[in-house]
């Protein structure tokens, strides 16, 4: 069995992988997927008999995927996760018809519908781009005028999306969310993300510092299921702690780990890798 | 191993161990650099691309 790790930036947690690949004895090499120009129908040879799927880039991860399984690779994640994943409102959808608790989100497909879906909601409220990562462009609306504010900038924008509306129920949380690396049906490490000062946002990637703890029951059974609502594979579930209990708001297909290993003993990538040699088996 | 920056000519160190894909940035002018080629001894770079929308986990 020969694996590929594709990647289009290469970051700590892919050479990690590879690491804890080659520590187990796998045969497994980094393959940078701006390289690549797949023949369809055709072969990949050089991509071996299976791909971890570790593109940065959304729309080059999904294209990528998609075509890989189109010719008959094994990829982890898979397509039909990815497309949920990377895309919020099929994440909140898939969520919400597994029933775990997930904040209540408005789709609004005009500015005028935007502001009625605000009244529902009310104020503060979170705003989201349908894609993205790293809490960009997430943004906590704290008044009509400042929606109004935004909306007006957006009208100004091309790009379609940008003139329909993601809008969440504002969920009142410590300064701080959830991580749970799942590999699986294996919660592999579970970490607190802690807000950096003045910002409100938990992101790794915004400064954002990790610290371990030990999920109670309630939260590792709404781990599992979320993770099975997208489909399963190796997954980041994101929750919250609110007033009624953890609520989960985003799954991320691609996790980064890092801030998490820094916080925790367990090795997650070769937990991560053993799931994959597998996953890839199967 | 030593390459230099297009953009503004300083030195950029790259650490020997480095592989194809790694990003290294200039310390004067902060310009990302992807590795496109490491041989000899030496490092080919080119730049990295732009942070794009879609990006993430």
């Amino acid at each position: 069995m020969k694996l590929s790790i594709t990647f289009d930036r290469l970051r700590w947690e892919e050479k990690a992988l590879k690491d804890a690949a080659a520590s187990m004895g796998l045969s497994a090499s980094l393959v940078d997927a701006k390289g690549l120009a797949i023949p369809v129908p055709g072969k990949t040879a050089e991509l071996g008999d299976a791909v971890l799927q570790r593109c940065v880039g959304h729309y080059r991860s999904l294209l990528l995927s998609r075509t890989l399984e189109g010719v008959g690779l094994k990829v982890v994640n898979r397509y039909a996760v990815a497309e949920v994943c990377t895309n919020k409102l099929a994440t909140t959808i898939a969520l919400s018809r597994a029933k775990v608790p997930t904040p209540t989100t408005f789709l609004a497909l005009s500015s005028e519908t935007a502001e009625k879906a605000a009244e529902e909601l009310g104020f503060p409220l979170v705003m989201k781009p349908f894609s993205g990562s790293w809490g960009r462009m997430v943004t906590i609306v704290r008044d009509r005028p400042t929606l109004r504010a935004i909306i007006e900038y957006k009208e100004e924008l091309a790009n379609p999306l940008e003139q329909m509306y993601y809008l969440q129920e504002y969920i009142k949380r410590p300064p701080r969310d959830i991580r749970a690396i799942v590999a699986g049906d294996q919660i592999v490490a579970c970490v607190h993300r802690i807000a950096p000062r003045g910002e409100w946002r938990t992101n790794v990637a915004r400064g954002g510092t990790s610290e371990a703890f030990k999920p109670d029951p309630e939260l590792k059974e709404m781990v599992h299921k979320a993770s099975e609502a997208v489909g399963g594979g190796v997954l980041g579930v994101d929750a919250m702690e609110s007033s009624e209990g953890y609520t989960v708001h985003e799954v991320n297909n691609t996790v980064e780990f890092r801030g998490a290993q820094s916080a925790v003993q367990t090795n997650i990538p070769e937990k991560i890798m053993r799931y994959v040699s597998t996953e890839v088996k199967r | 191993m030593k390459a230099e920056c297009a953009e503004c000519g300083a030195a950029i160190s790259v650490p020997d161990d480095v592989i194809v894909g790694e990003i290294v940035s200039c310390k004067d002018c902060s310009s990302e650099y992807e590795v496109a080629e490491v041989s000899g001894g030496g490092v080919i770079l080119k730049a990295a691309e732009e942070a794009g929308e879609d990006w993430g986990e």
